[in-house]
């Protein structure tokens, strides 16, 4: 037998923020199983809430008090970097106020168990039951969302992936109306998403059959040490691509986010639409960044290709939409594609930062829209649910001005009208994109976004130019919670569309000495 | 030398049952050849000097996920078919294409690649005294958060089962009291008479008769019935094979009540 | 490689014990032909009536083979921790009660919220 091993060194300081939202979740799971059914909703709010909120407080405190960490945390296996604490950040806004839409009563099943439509169902209605198991699962989602953003080696990314989509699945499919519909969307989403991991998987065993080594590090510097064997790093890196690019849902591995979306309750669609989008950008910048930053010649082709048509197929699809959360999601596809081109436009240090700070800026600004959006589209409902047809929103500007209109003002965010925050964040972009030769992917989205801009309008016009239905939806007074998330997301899309500077700056502040390795 | 037995045997095993994996049209059938070419792998593994992952292999695949095959497979129904119906025309043609050239395109570029000699796990074993503590150091240190957050895994697991698949009781169990008063409601509290008495070998496929002489048709034995009525296996006397064909068409009956309402289960 | 010889001696010896009792059966066995035979063997009660297409299972099991699997997995993890606890020390220890600890909450859940009942 040989000597002990060393233990291992966990900068818990720095983790603290991840490891209380793992640490509510299994309170939560602790709550389930603990409290009798008419407190556990009761518990499990204050619970959720305080720990985002706090793990928010610990990251402003980290950047404040203790600086940036030079190094990797928990054996190189977390990087704590600028970038990765405003992701962080980022990430546990968006999920604080997606978590104030799944408080909102009426959003998940009674019984999931049950058959849809089977008498058992409508016992679990009566009793008014209710799967609180959604915050524990919700946590989970966060945290692996919180992991996925800082991971600094492939196999703790991949962990992360797993710990972000298996919550996710299971939420997916716990609509409360139209509940076949969310179960096939959940279905839709497990089966494409466990294949892309098996992709990621197989692309990270080669990577490593190249490197011998999976850290991030490891790798970029095994890319000028290692010869011959270019054709597994190759493979590798498609591979691990194919995986990421599911997640973001960027072209051709889109397919799965207008069914999901749509299928989902809502306000899970909301945390999706915003958070995994942030924590996949923040796993695609490191993959593609910090290890393969070296090999930029070689992805970058591919990625113009996927960017291109990432921006095209968004936009051109989101015209043909006849539902409103479909098209949401379409247009979701299309903002990746503009996130993407900041992916591409690398270059010095410099440039680098620029375009990070850039994409930084974005995702926050799209994913607050984002949740805002998707709250407006629970608060417009039908006998049956939420009306998702775009005819019945026909007339909706004259039935209830303020919610259409600030679903309008949402609608010209996300197509980068100035004195939004789209604005500010397309420019954000698009800037360190010219500067960064990536002159002919502005091109594509600028276009793109004025193809876009066509369907955010349309819909504006149907909103507020036809006449209403005589049998149209009901604009429901929207509960505490849900009145919050819409006046935030406004007021967050007007603010930083008057006056981005100050985020611009923390943004610029976070992006300056980009990732660590 | 004993290495390069075992493989050769395993490889002809494990092959062959990974060929009759993919041509089995049976579904259980399907299950097990993946069990044997799953049991091959371990012993594989085993002899190269890899006794965790063979363990895991064991345990974790042939044990577990295995049974989760079957149990998924017993859920759906054995005898349940995929519809060939192609939503998308041409899907399965380009889906084949589009594999095939993917494996092309994988074994091509892993030939290619210029793979020296395998470093093999020897040294790495040799160094943290074996396979198994290598191992250990590299869960326990380099890679301590990676195990740590798989709890969370665990545990999202064992709530998506019971979300999914628990159902909380709505209404209460019945009690031995309930039970009884609803069998002596139903006209017939007592228990079926037994089969008859005048068979010549089993008397389970033969109806009873009531003291008076008639044919009870409550004691003959439905599934046997049913397969009686299939196989044209009828006793020569008319009552009795009436009797018979009686059970058996409420055999029938009773199968597309259970079978309608598939999900209801 | 020598350390697996005894289990290939007994996994020899089981398979040959198992082919060799089935092939005997059919020589030294009587054989009286029945129907009632061919049926399933439930106890001497009728066989449960099964749909013609071979039934489904109900969705209950689902449950039982989930659990199965998370605590495999956390079993597998014991092996290695079990095999270096020498050399892992305190350290060693508390991560895999922290582990440990964390997926019987998992199991408080499932039991609490009668997972475990068959009913």
């Amino acid at each position: 037998m040989n000597g002990a091993i060393e233990a291992p060194t966990i900068e818990y300081g720095q983790l603290m923020p991840m490891l209380l939202v793992f640490g509510a979740a299994v309170v939560g799971v602790l709550i389930e199983a603990l409290a009798p059914r008419y407190l556990r909703k009761a518990i499990h709010v204050p619970v959720t809430l305080l720990s985002l909120a706090g793990a928010f407080a610990l990251i402003i405190l980290q950047a404040v008090r203790d600086g940036v960490p030079e190094q990797a945390s928990a054996m190189g296996a977390i990087a704590v970097d600028g970038p990765a604490l405003f992701i962080w950040g980022v990430i546990l806004v968006l999920a604080f106020i997606s978590m104030l839409l799944i408080n909102d009563d009426d959003q998940f099943v009674a019984q999931a168990a049950a058959v849809p439509g089977s008498p058992e169902e409508e016992d679990a209605v009566a009793q008014g039951g209710a799967h609180t198991e959604v915050y524990p699962l919700a946590l989970f989602a966060i945290g692996g969302m919180l992991l996925f953003s800082s991971a600094n080696d492939l196999l703790i990314m991949f962990v992360a992936l797993e710990v972000m989509s298996l919550p996710l699945y299971l939420l997916c499919g716990l609509a409360r109306r139209r509940r076949l519909l969310s179960q096939e969307a959940s279905v839709k989403y497990f089966l494409l998403g466990a294949f892309s991991s098996g992709f990621f998987l197989y692309g990270m065993a080669l990577v490593y059959g190249f490197a011998g080594t999976v850290d991030l590090g490891g790798i970029s510097s095994a890319l000028a040490s290692v010869g011959g064997q270019d054709s597994l790093l190759y493979i590798g890196v498609a591979l691990l691509g194919v995986g990421l690019f599911f997640k973001i849902g960027a072209a051709p591995f889109q397919a799965w986010k207008p069914d999901v979306y749509q299928g989902a309750p809502t306000p899970i669609t909301a945390l999706m639409a915003s958070g995994t989008l942030v924590a996949a950008f923040g796993a695609v910048l490191r993959v593609f960044w910090v290890a393969l930053g070296n090999l930029d010649w070689d992805w970058r082709p591919v990625m113009w290709a996927v960017a291109i048509l990432t921006m095209v197929v968004g936009a051109i699809l989101a015209i043909t939409q006849t539902d409103i959360k479909r098209m949401l999601a379409y247009s979701s596809i299309a903002h990746a594609g503009f996130l993407l081109i900041g992916v591409i436009a690398t270059g010095d240090a410099e440039q680098n930062s620029g375009s990070l700070s850039g994409i930084l800026f974005y995702l926050l600004t799209y994913g607050i829209t984002t949740v805002g959006a998707f709250a407006v589209v629970t608060m417009v409902r039908d006998a049956g649910g939420e009306a998702g047809h775009l005819s019945r929103w026909a007339g909706l500007g004259k039935r209830s001005p303020l919610l259409a209109g600030i679903f309008a003002f949402f609608l010209l965010a996300f197509a980068g009208i100035p004195l939004t925050s789209g604005f500010f964040g397309k420019y954000a972009v698009f800037a360190p994109a010219v500067s960064g030769g990536a002159l002919g992917l502005v091109v594509v989205g600028v276009i793109s976004s004025a193809v876009a801009a066509f369907f955010y309008v349309r819909v504006i016009v149907l909103m507020f130019f036809s006449e209403p239905a005589a049998d149209g939806p009901t604009v429901a007074l929207p509960s505490v919670g849900t009145a919050a998330v819409v006046t935030i997301a406004a007021a967050a899309t007007v603010v930083l569309g008057v006056f981005p500077q100050p985020v611009l700056d923390l943004a610029d502040q976070a992006a300056s000495a980009l990732f660590i390795r | 030398m004993g290495e390069t037995i075992t493989f050769w045997v395993l490889a002809v095993v494990s092959v062959s049952a990974a060929l009759g994996l993919v041509f089995s049209r049976k579904a259980v059938y399907c299950a097990l050849m993946l069990g044997v070419v799953m049991l091959s792998l371990a012993v594989l593994y085993a002899v190269q000097d890899a006794p965790f992952l063979a363990a895991v292999q064991i345990i974790v695949y042939t044990g577990a996920v295995m049974m989760l095959f079957l149990f998924v497979l017993m859920m759906v129904g054995v005898d349940s078919s995929d519809s060939l119906v192609e939503t998308i025309r041409g899907q399965r043609f380009w889906a084949m294409i589009a594999g095939i050239g993917f494996a092309v395109l994988l074994a091509l570029a892993v030939g290619q690649a210029a793979i020296g000699d395998p470093a093999g796990v020897t040294g790495a074993n040799q160094r943290a005294g074996g396979n198994v503590p290598a191992l250990a150091e590299l869960i326990f240190t380099r890679h301590v958060f990676a195990f740590e957050v798989a709890s969370a895994l665990l545990i999202t697991a064992a709530l998506g089962a019971m979300v999914l698949a628990h159902r909380e009781r709505t209404r209460p169990r019945p009690t031995q009291k309930d039970l009884a008063k609803a069998r002596f409601v139903s006209g017939y509290p007592g228990p079926l008479p037994g089969p008859g008495t005048y068979a010549r070998n089993n008397a389970i496929d033969m109806p009873a008769r009531l003291p008076d002489g008639s044919v009870s048709e409550l004691s003959v034995n439905r599934v046997i019935a049913r397969h009686d009525v299939e196989d044209g296996r009828l006793p020569d006397d008319p009552e009795l094979a009436e009797a018979i064909r009686q059970a058996a068409a409420e055999e029938e009956e009773h199968n597309a009540s259970i079978a309608g309402p598939k999900e209801d289960r | 490689m020598e350390l697996y010889l005894p289990i290939l001696v007994l996994a020899v010896l089981a398979g040959g014990f198992a082919v060799f009792s089935v092939a005997i059966a059919p020589f030294t066995g009587p054989k009286r032909w029945n129907r009632a035979k061919l049926d399933a063997y439930e106890c001497g009660i009728d066989p449960t009536p099964q749909p013609v297409g071979g039934g489904r299972f109900p969705l209950k099991y689902m449950i039982t083979a989930m659990l199965f699997i998370v605590f495999d997995i956390e079993i597998i993890f014991l092996y290695p921790w079990a095999v270096a606890f020498d050399q892992l020390g305190v350290f060693g220890l508390v991560e895999m009660v922290l582990f440990i600890a964390t997926v019987l909450v998992a199991y408080a859940y499932v039991w609490r919220r009668k997972g475990l009942d068959w009913d």
